[in-house]
Formats: C-alpha cells, sequence, structure tokens
C-alpha cells in the first residue's frame, strides 16, 4: 500500500512571520515600556545601590561601599536593641497574627453571607466598605475608639481590666491597634474571593454528604475547607505580602512609637531614607525585606503540594 | 480622515504657540520659580507678601510659587526634588539642617562671592548661623522665628491673675499654669499647652547659648521632662498621649480659647492677628517672653531662621539672586513684617512696620519681648544630627507616654548617642 505522506510545512519565519511578531510586539510595548521605567529600571537599581554609599545629590557622589551597608545594619544584632532587629520583630508579630486572624475572618464571614438573601448582599457590602473608605479617615476613627476613654477602654474597664492607656500611645498594645485595623480592613476584601470560593464548590458534594449521614461540622471540615485550599493559599500569600509591606497605618496612628514599639521594615527604610538621607543603608534594609519575603513565598509554594487541593 | 487628523493637529500646534506670542507681545517676563511649602494655607500672607513686593519692584519678573507639602514632609520632598534635577530657581530652607545636606549634595549655589558686594548689616551677623561645615554660605536668613509664650488675656483677667512678664521663671510659670486651670470634661480649660513636638516640651535646654542636641548628651533635658511632668500630673496641660492619639493642633487649643497660655514660636503671630480678625475667636490676648531657667537670664530663647537658598540648576540663577537679595534685605523684610511675620532682617524702619500690623500687641511687655537677649539655634546643623535627632525623638515618645521613667528615658538617648558618635 503506497501511502503518500503529507509533508507537513516546516516553520520559516518569513517576512509576514516577522511582521506579525513585530505587531504582537508593538501592541505590548506601551505597557512593558512602562513597567520596565516605572518598576523594573528602579528594582534593579534599588538591588544596586545596596552595595554603594549614596546619600543623594548628584551621581558623582556615590561610591562603591561593598558589604558595608549591610555590615551596619547587621552590627550587633539584636530584637530588642538594634533598628533592623526591632522592626524585622515588629513586622513578623505583625504578619504572623494579622494573616490567620483575616483569614478567619474573612472565611467566617464568606459563610454566614453566602447565600442570595437580599440582607446577606447589604451586610457583604457593609463588610466590604473596610476596604474602599479612605485609609486617613479610618484610623482617625480607630485612634478615637482606642483612646483612653474611649468605647473599648471604657468596655473594658467594665469588664474589671485596668486599662489606663490609649492604645496607640503604649508599648504594649501598640502593635494589637495596627493588627486590630488590618484586620478589619482586609476582612471584608478577602470574603469576597471565599465566597467567589464557596460558589465554586460542586453541590453534589454536600448532597452526597447528607445522604451519607453527615453532620454540619464534618461537612465543613471534610469538603468546605478541603475544597477552599486554592482560595486560602492564594489569599494567604497576598495576605502575607501586602502585612509586609505595612506602612500607612503605622504611620497614620502610632508613626512608629512609642519609642519603636511599631517600626516596621518599610516605616525603618523610610527613616534612613528621607529623613536621614542615606539611599544605601536604606537599600540594604529595603533587600533584607525582599529576601524575607521571597523566602516565605518559596516556602508557602513547596508547602502547597501538601495541603493544597485542587479538583 | 486623514485630513481630518492632519487639521486637528495643526490646530493644536497653533494653540501651543499662541500663548507664547501673547508673552512675546507683552515683552520679556521672566518667570521665577520658588519652592516652598503652606503657599495656599496656613502662610498664605507672607508668601502673597513676597510676591506683591517683589512684583511691584521688578515689574519684568513673575513669581511662580511650587507649593510643595507642608509641615515636616517639606524638606524631604524638597530633598527628593532637587535631587531629581530640578530646575526652579529658588528654594526656601525650612530647616537649618537641610542646608548641610543639600550643599553636601551640591544642591545649592554658593552665594559668598555675591553676598560680598551688598549690605547685610541688618542680619546682625545671623547669616552666619547658616554657614555650612565648609564655612561658605548657601543660604541667606529673610525669617527669623523665635520662642515666646502666647496668652489668653481674657482667662487671666476671669482668674484675677496678673499678666505674664518677661522675666518669669518655669517655676513661676508652673504654678501659674496650676492657678488657671478649671472646668472638667470638655468645659475644661487648661493652665497652658506644650505641643507634641520635642521643641516645646524640652528645647529650652538650649536657651544657656552652650548646650546643642548636637553634643550627644541628654541629662540637660531632665529639667524639663519634670516640668511637663509635674503640669501633666496636675491637669494644668494635656497630656502628650491624649494629643497625639486624637491628633490635636495646637492652634485649636489657642484659637478655642481652650488653653490660657501656649510657649509656640513667633510664626503664630500672624495666625493670631487674621484668625482674630476673620472672626475665629474674639478674646484678647497677647505674648511674652518665654520663662527661664533660674541660672540664665531672662529673655533667653531659641529660634529658627527660614533661609532661602538658589539652586545650583537654576533656571533664571541672575534673577534669582536679585530676588533673595531682596528678600533678605530691608525692602523684602518690610513686605513680609507687614503681614505680622518676623523678618530676620532688622532696621528701625522694619520693626516699625512689624509692630504696626494692625491687631498685633501693644503691650509694653510684648514690644519688649520682640528683643530677646539670645536667640540660641534650635537644632544645629550637622552631619550626624539627623541621625541622633531620630533617637531622642523616639526616647522622647517613650518618656512622654510613661513607657519608661525620665531617667531611663535620657540614659537610653545617651547610651544610642554615644553609639552613633563613635561611628
Amino acid at each position: 500500500m503506497a501511502t503518500t505522506v503529507k509533508q507537513i510545512p516546516t516553520y520559516k519565519p518569513g517576512k509576514r512571520q516577522r511582521r506579525n511578531t513585530l505587531i504582537a510586539y508593538s501592541f505590548l510595548a506601551p505597557n512593558l515600556i512602562g513597567f520596565a521605567v516605572i518598576t523594573l529600571i528602579p528594582v534593579i537599581l534599588s538591588v544596586a545601590l545596596a552595595f554603594f554609599n549614596w546619600n543623594g545629590g548628584t551621581l558623582d557622589k556615590i561610591s562603591w561601599a561593598g558589604l558595608d551597608n549591610f555590615k551596619l545594619i547587621f552590627d550587633n544584632f539584636s530584637f530588642t536593641k538594634n533598628d533592623l532587629g526591632i522592626s524585622l520583630k515588629n513586622t513578623v508579630l505583625y504578619t504572623a497574627v494579622s494573616v490567620p486572624l483575616t483569614i478567619a475572618f474573612s472565611l467566617g464571614f464568606a459563610m454566614v453571607l453566602n447565600r442570595a438573601a437580599r440582607a446577606a448582599k447589604t451586610f457583604r457590602m457593609i463588610f466590604f466598605f473596610p476596604y474602599i473608605a479612605s485609609i486617613v479617615a479610618i484610623c482617625t476613627c480607630w485612634n478615637y475608639i482606642l483612646f483612653k476613654y474611649g468605647p473599648v477602654n471604657t468596655f473594658l474597664n467594665y469588664l474589671g481590666l485596668h486599662m489606663t492607656k490609649s492604645w496607640t500611645q503604649s508599648r504594649d498594645f501598640a502593635i494589637w491597634s495596627l493588627i486590630i485595623v488590618n484586620v478589619w480592613r482586609h476582612a471584608g476584601y478577602y470574603m469576597v474571593m471565599y465566597i467567589a470560593g464557596l460558589q465554586n464548590i460542586p453541590k453534589e458534594l454536600y448532597e452526597a454528604a447528607i445522604v451519607d449521614g453527615a453532620n454540619a461540622w464534618q461537612k465543613f471540615r471534610k469538603i468546605t475547607l478541603p475544597m477552599l485550599t486554592p482560595t486560602t493559599f492564594f489569599v494567604s500569600i497576598m495576605l502575607t505580602i501586602t502585612c509586609f509591606k505595612v506602612f500607612d497605618i503605622v504611620v497614620l496612628m502610632t508613626e512608629g512609637g512609642p519609642g519603636r514599639a511599631t517600626q516596621m521594615l518599610v516605616t525603618y527604610i523610610y527613616e534612613l531614607c528621607f529623613t536621614q538621607i542615606k539611599y544605601g543603608v536604606a537599600s540594604a534594609v529595603a533587600m533584607v525585606l525582599l529576601a524575607v519575603v521571597v523566602l516565605i513565598t518559596i516556602f508557602q509554594f513547596k508547602a502547597e503540594k501538601k495541603w493544597v487541593n485542587y479538583l | 480622515m486623514k485630513k481630518i487628523v492632519s487639521l486637528v493637529l495643526a490646530i493644536a500646534m497653533l494653540l501651543a504657540i499662541l500663548p507664547n506670542i501673547a508673552a512675546m507681545a507683552e515683552g520679556e517676563k521672566t518667570t521665577l520659580k520658588v519652592v516652598s511649602w503652606d503657599v495656599y494655607s496656613g502662610s498664605a500672607a507672607w508668601h502673597a507678601a513676597i510676591k506683591d513686593g517683589f512684583e511691584a519692584a521688578y515689574p519684568n519678573v513673575e513669581i511662580e510659587y511650587v507649593d510643595l507639602v507642608s509641615g515636616n514632609e517639606y524638606a524631604t520632598v524638597a530633598g527628593v526634588q532637587l535631587a531629581g534635577g530640578d530646575t526652579s530657581d529658588v528654594y526656601f530652607i525650612k530647616e537649618i539642617p537641610q542646608i548641610q545636606q543639600w550643599s553636601d549634595q551640591g544642591f545649592l549655589a554658593n552665594l559668598d562671592e555675591l553676598v560680598a558686594e551688598v549690605d547685610l548689616s541688618g542680619l546682625m551677623g545671623m547669616e552666619n548661623n547658616l554657614r555650612a561645615s565648609d564655612g561658605l554660605l548657601y543660604a541667606l536668613p529673610f525669617r527669623s522665628d523665635f520662642w515666646v509664650m502666647f496668652y489668653n488675656k481674657d482667662i487671666f483677667n476671669a482668674a484675677g491673675v496678673p499678666y505674664p512678664t518677661n522675666d518669669w521663671t518655669w517655676a513661676e510659670y508652673v504654678e501659674i499654669a496650676e492657678q488657671l486651670t478649671q472646668g472638667e470634661g470638655i468645659d475644661k480649660v487648661y493652665g497652658t499647652y506644650h505641643h507634641t513636638w520635642l521643641s516645646a516640651a524640652v528645647n529650652w535646654a538650649v536657651c544657656d547659648g552652650v548646650y546643642t542636641f548636637g553634643d550627644g548628651n541628654y541629662d540637660p533635658l531632665k529639667y524639663f521632662y519634670e516640668m511637663i511632668q509635674e503640669l501633666e500630673d496636675a491637669g494644668a496641660c494635656m497630656e502628650y498621649s491624649e494629643i497625639r492619639a486624637l491628633g490635636i493642633g495646637y492652634r485649636d487649643m489657642i484659637y478655642g480659647g481652650d488653653t490660657a497660655m501656649l510657649p509656640m514660636g513667633t510664626w503664630l503671630v500672624g495666625g493670631m492677628i487674621n484668625e482674630k480678625a476673620a472672626g475665629t475667636f474674639d478674646f484678647d490676648w497677647s505674648f511674652a517672653s518665654v520663662p527661664h531657667k533660674d541660672d540664665i537670664a531672662a529673655k533667653s530663647t531659641f529660634g529658627n531662621l527660614t533661609g532661602v537658598s538658589i539652586n545650583k540648576n537654576a533656571t533664571n540663577p541672575d534673577v534669582a539672586w536679585e530676588f533673595v537679595k531682596w528678600l533678605s534685605g530691608e525692602e523684602g523684610a518690610k513686605a513680609i513684617a507687614a503681614v505680622g511675620t518676623r523678618p530676620a532682617y532688622v532696621s528701625d524702619a522694619v520693626v516699625a512696620a512689624y509692630s504696626s500690623v494692625v491687631g498685633f500687641p501693644t503691650d509694653a511687655t510684648a514690644l519688649d519681648a520682640l528683643l530677646p537677649n539670645m536667640v540660641s539655634i534650635e537644632v544645629p546643623p550637622g552631619a550626624k544630627v539627623p541621625e541622633l535627632m531620630t533617637i531622642v525623638n523616639q526616647e522622647h515618645s517613650l518618656i512622654m507616654t510613661d513607657e519608661v521613667t525620665i531617667d531611663e528615658g535620657i540614659a537610653s538617648m545617651n547610651e544610642r548617642a554615644a553609639e552613633v558618635m563613635a561611628d
């Protein structure tokens, strides 16, 4: 049997091909150029800057520093005395508490509000509101709520606790006031993601579970939670990064104080960069921040295989 | 289609050229770009006075203000703008350490040669306080603000307490502040008010003219921390933590009649005059010298100079120099004095212009307080000063919120400062 093998036309990058490629790039160009100019190049420059001395000014004032900037910030490293140590400790504590709390609240709200009733829609809007409200207004309100004679302290005093200070003006409470505001602000936003996740869970799974006689807790534990793991994974990464770069709430509520009680990595970078005008040292701290976030994200992706289920 | 596009483009180009043609018709008019803060809000009056005065004297120049953020962020934002190669002509200097930083960075034009040809006697040598560590001059002062003590005469009258005098000691001040405090809750009137700044609380330590924050030793602050603590404990001034948590402004306190006394810089004089004229408040007010410590002379205070400098990249350096010369000289001084702002250049004509502003206090005490015996510099220039001030401010917030005792806080300031000084 004689078979005629049809010749598959081999790929020849002809004129037409090249033109198509160019057209494709020209469509991408506005975005790519913008990204390169305002994001990529500054990022690369700031990595480089960490190895130079530069206190601002014209470019001839830059000199090679090698690892001096890193030596300076790691000099006498401790979590109680050294600026880098203190801001690292504060940022990690802030993140480690904020992320699980925000996830718990947003999942809780999503579970309760994942229904078509009109009231549920209204409440969803209310819970989402903090995310779109002006952060300045939010922080001003919370400053009043957590004030020495504010509603929170009045209530706690009524319960018999002896609250004598504004939360934001106390070394022990200041960071907790930031965490409260952060969780309150983000819970509504991630609630929306969880609602989307919940609506993607096939109804059949629950029906089968009911037939098998599963109770509400078992359904939540064995179906809802595992089916939501992709959402939880995404939310936890987004939240971790958001928490690590916290700045606005700190500046508006505590200015890093009292003392250095709420100094975070980013506020420390700001202080070094814009108050003390030490661009090189500030970039070195920024590299530390980058390294920490990258390490945590790698860890999260590695762990993903162990606990995240995709259908 | 193509025709329409080219027509639109042609019209657009014509429109772009038109304003230039109009400008040419009017004759060459130079626009001088002046970078400053609060141009249209808090400091609107003296900015307008400068613009009007200079444009009247130099009709072919138009001043265009570049209004950057206000308050403490000005130095930051202006510095970043300069680092970016900005070509605005003139930069106002809000705080003296800026001069050191910016001249180190090569942003400012040197003024020594230019200054040699003008008469600066009215500055009484104050320009030397602005010299950078290389001994050169990069800015001239045009405002000289120092701290005085404002008071609400109505509250003193109601309490039957005699008005402050220029020779008060801090001990007398505390006593009177406690005496004047009255009321509870929302109606409470405080005897005095110390704002959250370091300068409003403990900067008095530099009034002896010897001690500075650049020394790295902060023991002299103890006396004043104890004084503030005594005032707070007696309820005679609002607590630091309360001011911080509620974001209270010192202007609201005095305008609202919530405090009898207020140690504050002379920059508030203009505000007091304008706000009273605008009907924000209607009580009588005046000011006296800040109190003094027993061991130093009365009428000693500290202050800050506001400077004017020329950008090294200025588009119009010659016009900029004319502006600097005018502003730091007698004519500029008269212009800003006329709106209640205290100029650096002093002559009989300037003092007359300053104190004859409608609404300016006329009592002998206030007029005498305008001529202090000594005005120390609030924060000295110096390469390590910004870092030292960061530390002092952090520990300041701990002491003021009672998170650490005064002794612990000061010990920590000294310890951390020693590390910085050793580097």
